[in-house]
């Protein structure tokens, strides 16, 4: 039978979890993972699909966190989804936050017409540039980048997640910045 | 980072984790660690005070009075607790609501009373700074205490959570400095101490967030 549809079989992978079975802990994030996305696309329809991807894994992160507060008595599935609606009021409060105080303009309003005022407009305002100037570094600058930067998570997060130890993600990010800083500088 | 790469990562550092005692028992051993240590700041005062215990026990007021602190601190740490864990009703976090009622009421009465027997002079209200240092120092082992247990627990509703736990510490203090503080007019009572436990769950409420969240929780996990 297919675990996702049968929340017992859920609880005993997350108490084989609890006990440091990590192919059952494998097994269970696999199976809960489809739920997360169908459950952050149900309450925030308008998400592209990356912001739902980016809700999900922040759902995982969470839920790894606090693992040890499932008790096998309880059905799983109500823990599961109040921690996931809790992280997506989270997500949603974040961007309330962050659009509060942005003002969508179709053109800026440029202060002075000389070129050298806008230098760091046109040099840095191109995501498309940015996107595929990440995709060029190699991995582990790659990976570094995306989860300090991009991801905003902690050292010890980043390390924990990556395997890597916290001087290497210092380095992979220094590095990191500072190929984008001359791929950027070199395409304006 | 894909989902699928961040599931094998988090797959990979798979550990025994020891699981959460139900929310009852932690707000137990809260107890056990709290009550004690009012008890012995509440006997060194009273003794210092020279307080008659068997005279203020046949006080039905009083007796009333310290039964619905007593439960007020129990509710509000049990629902704390609760909170912290996911798939709980949230209609739990209205569990202390009862006994902070019965406590209220009690004081209301008593402030009644007051103003009856002695009119407008019975609820004359002053300030007794002095009890300030003996009420901050009754608190800090519960408070320490309950903060501490609380970090290991998923911050769903920190602002609730954390006013629940000042209430709970502060009734406790109260349970005690009640005992100790004797002689006070009720309306003291209901404005200094009841006034006093309802500013600190609103400031510990206040500033919830900050001592409870996501981030916090995740560096507690991952240490």
């Amino acid at each position: 039978m297919d675990p996702s549809n049968d929340p017992d079989q859920l609880g005993l992978l997350m108490r084989a979890a609890q006990d440091g079975d990590s192919s059952a802990y494998l097994r269970l994030l696999k199976e809960i993972a489809p739920l997360l996305r169908r459950a952050v696309r149900q309450q925030r329809k308008f998400l592209q699909p990356s912001d739902v991807e980016d809700l999900v894994q922040e759902i995982l992160l969470s839920l790894h966190a606090v693992r040890a507060t499932y008790d096998p008595a309880r059905p799983f599935l109500p823990w599961l989804l109040t921690i996931a609606r809790n992280r997506v009021a989270d997500g949603s409060r974040r961007q309330m936050r962050r659009t509060a105080n942005e003002i969508s303009v179709a053109e800026y309003p440029e202060t002075f017409s000389d070129a050298e005022t806008n230098v760091l407009e046109t040099r840095y305002g191109d995501p498309e540039a940015l996107r595929q100037a990440i995709g060029q570094l190699p991995p582990g600058q790659r990976q570094a980048i995306e989860m300090l930067k991009l991801r905003e998570m902690s050292l010890k997060e980043a390390a924990s997640a990556s395997g890597m130890s916290v001087a290497a993600l210092k380095v992979a990010v220094h590095r990191g910045m500072n190929s984008l800083r001359k791929a950027l500088s070199i395409e304006a | 980072m894909d989902t699928d790469q961040l599931i094998h990562k988090l797959a990979g550092q798979t550990v025994p984790v020891r699981r959460l005692p139900a929310p009852w028992r932690r707000a137990a051993i809260w107890l056990a660690i709290s009550l004690p240590y009012v008890a012995v700041m509440t006997l060194t005062h009273s003794m210092s005070m020279s307080v008659d215990l068997t005279h203020l026990l046949s006080d039905r007021q009083f007796v009333v009075e310290e039964l619905a602190v007593l439960a007020t601190a129990i509710a509000a740490v049990t629902a704390a607790f609760c909170s912290i864990v996911p798939g709980y009703d949230r209609r739990v976090l209205l569990l202390p609501l009862l006994p902070l009622g019965i406590w209220l009421f009690s004081l209301g009465q008593s402030c009644i009373n007051d103003w009856l027997r002695s009119g407008a002079q019975g609820l004359a209200l002053h300030a007794d700074w002095t009890c300030l240092p003996p009420a901050s120092l009754i608190g800090i082992v519960p408070l320490l205490a309950i903060v501490a247990m609380l970090r290991r627990g998923a911050p769903l509703y920190p602002r609730i959570t954390l006013a629940l736990a000042a209430l709970a510490v502060a009734a406790l203090g109260n349970l005690g400095l009640r005992i100790y503080h004797v002689g006070d007019a009720s309306i003291v009572l209901l404005v200094w101490h009841f006034g006093a436990v309802v500013v600190l769950s609103l400031i510990a409420g206040w500033i919830g967030r900050r001592v409870l969240n996501w981030k916090s929780a995740r560096l507690v996990a991952f240490q």
